[in-house]
């Protein structure tokens, strides 16, 4: 009777640690891989993602930087490639000719003049004269600090006359865009950058890559959640560089999208103010509202209209119209370091 | 069933938890082995343990560089030839998962370890 016992207890003891191992061998049977590249949106993009091999891995995001870098190429406003029109060739075609584009950058397009409307104007698409200008002051106020300047007002007034997007034509039918305006210029960077990301995400999940997160330049994308089922964990970033403080606080995502629009990364100072890189349609200027905004929304492209539109709102002006979307949701930090969140911004906060 | 029996089983039962918790402790990780890893264009330069104090110039292309310091378990880029400053502004990082960036000079330094990230990204 005894020795029944003592065998049974023996067997229920290799059971058990056969059952750990077996967890153990069961979660490291994909492995996590990660690859960083820089060949995109003039930002470093990091791709995480679980496969049973480094080859494997390296195909996936191999095929996904391949995406990324077709539709930096097409939005881009700075340079021509052959064989493809894109932003640049608009521009350089405004007042003057029609453009014949792919149904990539017309959708594109699209969301942007579709975002114009829903956000009242505070992103626009066809503002490009304007950020122009304060691009060509801040890459001069960067390379000689001691000769930092803000672009004059009358200068900022006479290329504001020039960013009606409803000069912008998109004809489907023809696959054409034309500016109207010979003075006007688009700029996507509110939304290319987001369109694209959800693109890749689309793309991803159609060619059964379920557990992915790919971050192009802070702008984070979760495709599904981890192997084991649990969320991503990712960090927003404490606007405040003095602080020892990394993050403030840590977002548990899965297959969702946030997206942040800060004053606090790219910026250059004028007679000792920071002057962001944001610039609100209505005034002209940077807005100074507050530190960071963070958007949550499943779409990318959506996330990122909304975080630049919301950077250039009153905090109060913002979330009211945040409640108002369903499917949306912001975190904003305010100018004493406090925290304000929409109702469904689920997230722990870093004591 | 004797007593001794039922002290085995406890004892089987307690051993069996205690590894299983060791074994997911272990492998969640811990920031005290950390290293400070750099990456120059997405490619692996060196890993640095953030217990051992250290100043290094990173070459970039062209001539240009990101100087990294390791002090009191942190990495700080403290100067660098980029234009926008954006890594130096930023805080020294230490736990897994952070990174600085340099973006002209396409320099990455991550933290990280033979365990799972605590980050698995960043929204900035």
């Amino acid at each position: 009777m005894k020795k029944t016992y003592s065998a049974g207890i023996l067997l229920l003891a290799v059971a058990l640690l056969a059952g750990i191992v077996l967890i153990q061998e069961r979660s490291s049977e994909l492995k996590r891989y990660e690859t960083t590249f820089f060949d995109s949106f003039d930002t470093v993009t990091v791709i995480t993602g679980y496969a049973e091999s480094q080859e494997a891995f390296e195909k996936q995001a191999g095929q996904l930087q391949e995406k990324l870098r077709y539709y930096h190429e097409l939005f881009d406003i700075y340079h021509s490639y052959d064989g493809i029109n894109n932003v640049k060739t608009i521009n350089d075609a405004a007042g003057k000719e029609d453009v014949k584009v792919n149904q990539e950058l017309i959708n594109m397009l699209k969301l942007g003049v579709d975002m114009y409307q829903k956000t009242d104007g505070k992103i626009n698409i066809a503002y490009g004269s304007v950020l122009s200008l304060w691009h060509e002051y801040r890459e001069q106020g960067l390379e000689e600090p001691e000769h930092a300047q803000l672009p004059p007002e009358n200068l900022r007034n006479e290329r504001g006359q020039h960013t009606d997007i409803s000069r912008l034509v998109i004809n489907e039918k023809d696959s054409t865009v034309f500016l109207e305006d010979g003075e006007m210029s688009l700029d996507v960077g509110s939304i290319g950058k987001g369109y694209a990301v959800q693109r890749l995400a689309e793309y991803a999940k159609e060619a059964g890559m379920e557990h992915l997160l790919l971050s192009v330049g802070g702008n984070v994308c979760a495709v599904g959640s981890k192997p084991d089922g649990t969320p991503w964990q990712v960090g927003i970033e404490n606007p405040d560089l003095e602080s020892d403080k990394s993050y403030v606080g840590i977002l548990e995502l899965s297959g969702k999208s946030v997206v942040t629009s800060g004053d606090y990364q790219r910026f250059y100072v004028v007679d000792g103010k920071r002057y962001c890189h944001i610039i609100d349609p209505d005034t002209g200027m940077p807005p100074e509202h507050f530190p960071l905004v963070s958007v949550l929304a499943e779409d990318s492209g959506l996330a990122d209209a909304w975080s630049t539109a919301l950077f250039n709102m009153e905090f109060q002006e913002g979330l009211a119209l945040v409640e108002s979307m369903p499917g949306l949701e912001a975190l904003w930090i305010l100018e004493d370091g406090g925290i304000r969140c929409s109702g469904g911004f689920g997230f722990h906060e870093e004591k | 069933m004797k007593k001794n029996d039922v002290i085995l089983i406890v004892v089987i039962l307690a051993l069996a938890l205690a590894s299983f918790g060791g074994i997911y402790l272990y492998s969640a990780g811990n920031t005290e082995d950390g290293e400070a890893v750099v990456y120059l264009d997405g490619v692996e330069q060196g890993r640095y343990p953030l217990s051992q104090e250290l100043s290094l110039e990173i070459p970039a292309e062209n001539g240009n560089y990101n100087l990294l310091e390791i002090k009191d378990g942190k990495a700080d880029i403290t100067e660098a030839s980029c234009p926008d400053k954006i890594c130096v502004n930023h805080r020294p990082v230490k736990h897994l998962g952070e990174s600085l960036v340099c973006l002209p000079n396409r320099v990455v330094v991550e933290i990280e370890n033979s365990g799972e990230a605590e980050l698995d990204a960043a929204t900035r």
